[in-house]
C-alpha cells in the first residue's frame, strides 16, 4: 500500500516545509448545536466547551459564530442559573466564566444565533454568505481565501443527515454543496469540519471540495454516546468524543504556541475512549494523510495574526484576466469531475492530475449503501437462495400431494 | 461699550463650559429592602454627548457601536427593554421609576425614526439583534405596530428636527418579542456599552448568575435628545437595570445552590402552637430583618468607583440605601467614605481605588415593620387572562382596578399576533365605572400585520373594569410552526399607561405611570408533525398496489397452456425428462396410468399467466409429454 503510493508520498514529503508554514491569515470558527430541549443539555455544553477552547486559544469573539437553539443557562429547570457545566465536578462555568478568566478578557458570552434562528436555511446562508444587506456583521462569516475555518456541529443525526431542532434536517449533500459554494466563492483556505453525532462519519462522505479536512465521532450504524451525567443538573452533560477532544486540548494545548500536530489529536480518539469508531477524511487536502497529520492543531483551533496586503483597488486589465482564468479553472474542474470515472470506493485516493491540481473525483451516490460490506451482500444472497429453495421445495411438495 | 463687552465675555464662555459638561457620565445605585426578604436594586447609568459631536462621530462616554446604528437608521429616540419575571404589586407596592423603564416579558423595542427612511426599522432591528445577541430581527412587519396614544417621546424631538433641519416627520414604531429568552449573552453587550464595562463602579455588581436568578428583572436602554431653547442639543443614553432579589436565595453558595433542610436542633419551634411537643414542631422564622451584605447578595463587593467626569467636582452620591434610620449599616471599605444620612435613606460615594461593601446584620427593629416598609400604592392593578376552551375559539379577559378615590384615565394597548383574530363586535367594557372615550384599531392582515388595539378608558374611583372580547385561532401552515409548537404561542403583554390627572399632580406625581400585564401562552391547534410521513408512506403503498396490478394487466398476456411456445432450452429439458420417464416406465411397467391422470389435471386448460407458465409446464411436463 505504502509502496504503491510512493510518488505522491514523496511529493508530500517534499512539499512539507511549505505546508507547515501557516499560509492563512485569519481563523474563524462556526460552532453549532442543533438540538433543542432540556434533555439535550449536553449538546449545548459540547458547543460551549468548544467555544471556550477556541476563545482560549486566541480566536476573538467576532470571529466565532455561535449557534445555540435553546437556552440552558436561564432555563427554569436549571438549578445553577446562568451556568452551563460540561463536567460533574462543576469547576468550570462555560456560560460566563468571570471569576478565573476576566483578567484575560474572557468573561461574558456572545451568542450569534439563538432559539428559532438556528435553522438549516440560516446555517447554509451563513456558510455561503447570502444575506440581505441589513444583516449585522457580527452574525456573518466574513472569511476570505486566506481564512482557516473550523466548523463544529453536534446534535442528533443518522445516516447522512443531521437533525436541526427536531423539525428539519440537513443532509450530507446539502453540506457538501454549501462547502463547494464556499470554495468557489473563495471563502476559505482550509477547513476543519468536526461533527459529534450518531453515524457522524457519514456526514462528510459526500464532500468533494478541496481543502476540507473532516472528522466525525462514529462510523455508520454506530451511536455516539454521552460521557457522563451530573445528578444535580439532572441530565448528561457532555458527549464522549467531545469530552476527549477537550481533554486533549486542555492538557496538551497549554499555550498559543503549542506545537502539537493534528495526527496526535486524531490518534487520541481511540475506540476505548470514544466507544465508537472516530473517523478522519484526509483525501481532500493537499498532501493527504501524511502531510495533514503533520499540521499544527493551532492551524484550526488557534488564531494567527497574519497580515493581508491588498494592493490597491485600481482596476487593471490584469484583474479581469485573472478572474477569467479563475473561472476557466473552475469550469475545467467541473468538467473533469463529470468526465472522471466514478470511483467505487468512497475514500478513493485521488490521482494527481497533469496540471498539478489534485483531481478529486465526485463521490458517487451509493444508493444501495453497500460500499465494502461484502458480508452483507453475501448474507442477502444467501437469504435469497434459501427463500428460493424453500419455494421450490414447497412447490415440489404440493405437486406430490396433488398427485397422490 | 466697555460694559457690554464685559457682559458678553462670560456669555461667550458659557457655551464652552456647557459643551464640556455635555460629555458626562454618572451612575447611581438605589437599594431598597422589600417585604418577605426581598431586595430591590436599581442601577442607573447615564452618559451624554453633544449632538454636534455625535454628528461628527466623536464620542467619549456615549457608546460608539450604538451611536453608529442610530445614525445609520435615522433614529431620533430609542427604547429597548429586556425583561424577565413579574413585579408583585400586592406585596412590593408601586413600580420603580413609575414603570417608565420596564418592558413586557421578553424583549420590547420602540423608536421614533425618520418617516421617509423606509428600510430604517428593519435595519434597526437587525443591527440591534447583532449588537445585543437577541433575535430582534424577528420583529418584522407582523409584529410591528404604530401606537397612537400609548407612548410619548421623552426627548425634545421637535427641537431636534429643527436643529437637524429635518423636514420629514418622525414616526413611532413598536415591537415586542414575548418568547425571547433574556440571559447572560444579553448582559454581556449591555455592559460593554458602559464606559467602565462592568469592571469598576456599581456595574461591577452585575453578574448574570445573580441577575437572571432574580424574581423580577428588567434591563433598559433609552436614548433621547435633549435640546435647549437656543438650539443646543445633547444626546443622552440611559441604561438601567432593575431587579428584585430574594435575599435568602441569592446568598446560597454558587457551588451548592440546592437547599437542604436544617437539622432539627437548629430549628426554632413556635411553642405557642397547641400541638407543640417533643416530636412536633412548627418552625418559627428568625424574625426581624434578615442580615445581608452587598458581597453576599451580589457575589462580590463594588470594585472602586467609575469616576470619569473629572472626579473632584462631583457632588452626587453613587449609592442610596433606603432603610429606616434605626437599621444598623456597616460600611466596609479601606478608605473613608463620604456619606449622608437623612430620615429613611442613606447615601454613599464610592472610593476611588478601593473595594466597597455594605453590611446589614440581622436585626429586630423596634418600630413596627409596617413603618419600615411603607409601601406606596400603585395607581392601578391589572391582570389579563385567556378564557375559553377548545382549539378553535377563545376569549381575552382583562381586569383593571382603580384603588384610588379619584377617577383615572388610562390608555390600554394590545398588539396581537395575526394568528389570534379578535372578533371586534364582541369587545365589551363591563363593570360599574368604565367609560371608553376613544378607540384606535388596526385590523390584522394574515401573515403581514397583527392587530393593533388602543383604548382610552376612564375608570371611576374605586372601581373595576373588565375588558373582554372573543377571538378565533388561526390554523398555521405546516412550515410556520416553530420547533416547539406544542409549548404554545406567546402573546405579548398589554401596555397600560395611566395618564396624570389633577389629583395626582397635586401630589407631585405629574408623570405617566406605566404597567404591563404578563404575557400569555396561547395553545394553537397543532398537527401531528409525523402525519405527513404517514400519509406519504400510505399513499406510496396504495399507489404501488394499484399501479402494480394495472401494470401487470397491461403488459402480460393471458394464454392457454397449449399455446405457450416451447423454448429451446425447455425442449432439451423435456426431452431429457421424457427419456428418463420412458426408461422408468420400461423398468416399472405399470405406473404410467397414474401419471397420465396427473397430467390430465393440467391439461384441462388452466389459464396461466406468463411468469408461471414455465413452472406449470415444468411440473406437468412429464404428463403432458406422455400424451403425445
Amino acid at each position: 500500500m505504502r509502496l504503491t503510493n510512493f510518488p505522491s508520498w514523496l511529493l508530500a514529503l517534499l512539499a512539507l516545509p511549505l505546508f507547515t508554514a501557516a499560509v492563512h491569515t485569519s481563523n474563524w470558527a462556526v460552532l453549532v448545536s442543533t438540538s433543542r430541549f432540556w434533555f439535550n443539555y449536553r449538546h449545548l455544553a459540547n458547543t460551549l466547551s468548544l467555544y471556550r477552547t477556541v476563545k482560549r486559544l486566541g480566536i476573538p469573539d467576532n470571529q466565532i459564530i455561535l449557534m445555540l437553539p435553546d437556552d440552558m443557562a436561564c432555563n427554569p429547570r436549571n438549578t445553577f442559573t446562568g451556568s452551563v457545566f460540561n463536567d460533574k465536578s462543576r469547576m468550570l462555568d462555560l456560560y460566563d466564566d468571570k471569576g478565573a478568566l476576566e483578567d484575560l478578557g474572557m468573561g461574558g458570552i456572545e451568542v450569534d444565533y439563538r432559539g428559532n434562528e438556528v435553522t438549516v436555511e440560516n446555517f447554509i446562508r451563513l456558510l455561503t454568505d447570502r444575506w440581505p444587506s441589513s444583516h449585522p456583521h457580527s452574525k456573518r462569516l466574513m472569511t476570505g481565501p486566506q481564512s482557516n475555518v473550523l466548523i463544529y456541529m453536534t446534535g442528533h443525526g443518522g445516516n447522512e443527515f443531521l437533525k436541526f431542532q427536531d423539525s428539519e434536517e440537513i443532509s450530507s449533500f446539502d453540506l457538501a454543496d454549501a462547502f463547494e459554494q464556499m470554495y468557489e466563492k473563495k471563502r476559505y483556505h482550509e477547513m476543519l469540519f468536526m461533527i459529534d453525532t450518531c453515524q457522524a462519519n457519514t456526514m462528510y462522505s459526500a464532500f468533494y471540495s478541496p481543502g476540507v479536512l473532516a472528522t466525525g465521532s462514529s462510523a455508520r450504524d454506530q451511536s455516539s454516546y454521552s460521557h457522563h451525567a451530573d445528578q444535580d443538573v439532572g441530565v448528561a452533560v457532555i458527549d464522549r468524543w467531545t469530552y476527549f477532544y477537550l481533554e486533549f486540548l486542555e492538557t496538551r494545548m497549554n499555550s498559543t504556541s503549542s506545537d502539537i500536530r493534528l495526527g496526535e489529536l486524531f490518534d487520541y480518539m481511540t475506540f476505548d475512549r470514544v466507544h465508537s469508531d472516530a473517523g478522519v477524511r484526509y483525501d481532500l487536502l493537499e498532501g493527504r494523510e501524511q502531510a495533514v497529520r503533520e499540521r499544527r492543531v493551532l492551524d484550526f483551533f488557534g488564531n494567527v495574526q497574519g497580515v493581508e496586503i491588498e494592493t490597491g483597488t485600481q482596476e487593471t486589465q490584469n484583474d479581469w484576466k485573472k478572474d477569467l482564468e479563475a473561472l476557466q479553472e473552475l469550469g475545467a474542474r467541473a468538467e473533469s469531475q463529470q468526465t472522471a470515472p466514478k470511483s467505487k470506493d468512497k475514500n478513493a485516493t485521488a490521482s494527481t492530475a497533469a496540471n498539478g491540481m489534485p483531481n478529486v473525483s465526485r463521490v458517487s451516490l451509493d444508493m444501495a449503501q453497500g460500499g465494502g460490506s461484502w458480508l452483507k451482500k453475501m448474507a442477502g444472497a444467501a437469504s435469497l437462495a434459501v427463500l428460493g429453495g424453500a419455494w421450490m421445495a414447497s412447490n415440489k411438495l404440493t405437486k406430490q400431494y396433488a398427485v397422490k | 461699550m466697555r460694559l457690554s463687552t464685559l457682559l458678553t465675555l462670560p456669555a461667550a464662555l458659557l457655551p464652552l463650559i456647557y459643551a464640556k459638561e455635555q460629555h458626562s457620565y454618572t451612575e447611581h445605585l438605589h437599594l431598597k429592602p422589600l417585604p418577605d426578604n426581598s431586595l430591590y436594586a436599581g442601577f442607573t447609568f447615564t452618559s451624554t454627548t453633544p449632538y454636534t459631536a455625535y454628528a461628527s462621530n466623536h464620542f467619549r462616554y456615549f457608546p460608539r457601536s450604538l451611536a453608529q446604528i442610530l445614525q445609520y437608521t435615522h433614529t431620533a429616540e430609542l427604547h429597548l427593554r429586556f425583561a424577565l419575571g413579574r413585579w408583585d404589586e400586592e406585596s412590593w407596592g408601586s413600580r420603580p421609576r413609575r414603570g417608565s423603564r420596564e418592558g413586557g416579558n421578553g424583549v420590547e423595542l420602540w423608536a421614533w425614526m425618520d418617516a421617509d427612511a423606509e428600510e430604517g426599522w428593519s435595519d434597526l432591528v437587525n443591527s440591534l439583534s447583532g449588537l445585543f445577541c437577541a433575535s430582534l430581527n424577528f420583529v418584522d412587519s407582523g409584529k410591528t405596530t404604530r401606537p397612537v396614544l400609548s407612548f410619548e417621546p421623552e426627548g425634545t424631538l421637535e427641537e431636534l428636527q429643527e436643529t437637524r433641519n429635518g423636514t420629514g416627520e418622525l414616526r413611532l414604531l413598536h415591537g415586542m418579542l414575548p418568547h425571547e429568552v433574556v440571559c447572560t449573552e444579553n448582559l454581556t453587550p449591555f455592559l460593554k456599552l458602559l464606559p467602565c464595562k462592568g469592571k469598576a463602579g456599581i456595574s461591577s455588581l452585575l453578574d448574570g448568575h445573580k441577575l437572571f436568578d432574580a424574581n423580577w428583572q428588567t434591563m433598559a436602554v433609552d436614548v433621547r435628545p435633549i435640546c435647549s431653547t437656543g438650539g443646543d442639543c445633547i444626546l443622552e443614553i440611559q441604561q438601567t437595570v432593575d431587579m428584585v432579589l430574594d435575599i435568602e436565595r441569592s446568598m446560597r453558595p454558587r457551588e451548592s445552590p440546592i437547599p437542604r433542610p436544617l437539622p432539627i436542633k437548629d430549628i426554632t419551634c413556635d411553642e405557642t402552637k397547641g400541638y407543640n411537643g417533643h416530636d412536633t414542631c412548627y418552625p418559627e422564622g428568625p424574625g426581624g430583618e434578615m442580615g445581608w451584605s452587598l458581597s453576599s447578595v451580589f457575589g462580590r463587593p463594588i470594585r472602586g468607583s467609575c469616576a470619569l467626569g473629572g472626579g473632584e467636582e462631583e457632588e452626587g452620591f453613587d449609592i442610596t440605601l433606603k432603610v429606616p434610620s434605626e437599621r444598623t449599616v456597616e460600611v466596609i471599605s479601606e478608605t473613608a467614605i463620604p456619606q449622608s444620612t437623612s430620615s429613611g435613606s442613606r447615601a454613599y460615594r464610592l472610593p476611588k481605588d478601593a473595594n466597597f461593601d455594605l453590611d446589614l446584620p440581622h436585626q429586630a427593629l423596634e418600630s413596627s415593620s409596617s413603618g419600615a416598609f411603607a409601601l406606596e400604592q400603585p395607581p392601578l392593578y391589572a391582570s389579563r387572562q385567556l378564557t375559553g376552551h377548545g382549539a378553535e375559539r377563545g376569549g381575552m379577559h382583562t381586569l383593571l382596578r382603580n384603588p384610588h378615590p379619584y377617577a383615572q384615565r388610562i390608555v390600554y394597548l394590545e398588539s396581537l399576533p395575526w394568528f389570534l383574530r379578535p372578533y371586534m363586535h364582541t369587545l365589551e367594557l363591563s363593570g360599574a365605572g368604565g367609560k371608553m372615550e376613544k378607540m384606535f384599531y388596526t385590523p390584522l392582515l394574515d401573515r403581514q400585520r397583527g392587530t393593533h388595539l388602543e383604548l382610552l378608558i376612564e375608570i371611576q374611583p374605586r372601581s373595576t373594569v373588565e375588558i373582554t372580547y372573543d377571538f378565533e385561532k388561526a390554523i398555521l401552515r405546516y412550515t410556520e410552526y416553530p420547533p416547539d409548537a406544542n409549548r404554545g404561542f406567546d402573546i405579548p403583554a398589554a401596555v397600560i399607561r395611566v395618564l396624570p390627572n389633577n389629583a395626582t399632580q397635586d401630589q407631585g406625581q405629574g408623570r405617566d405611570y406605566y404597567l404591563r400585564t404578563t404575557s400569555l401562552l396561547l395553545p394553537l391547534p397543532t398537527p401531528d408533525f409525523s402525519m405527513p410521513y404517514n400519509v406519504i408512506i400510505l399513499t406510496s403503498t396504495v399507489i404501488a398496489l394499484g399501479f402494480g396490478s394495472i401494470f401487470n394487466l397491461l403488459v402480460r398476456s393471458f394464454v392457454l397452456v397449449e399455446e405457450v411456445p416451447v423454448g429451446a432450452l425447455a425442449g432439451v429439458v423435456w426431452r431429457l425428462k421424457d427419456g428418463v420417464a420412458r426408461v422408468r416406465g420400461m423398468l416399472k411397467g405399470g405406473g404410467v396410468g397414474k401419471e397420465d391422470d396427473g397430467g390430465g389435471v393440467v391439461k384441462k386448460g388452466e389459464v396461466v399467466v406468463g411468469g408461471e407458465v414455465r413452472k406449470v409446464n415444468g411440473g406437468g411436463g412429464g404428463g403432458g409429454k406422455k400424451d403425445t
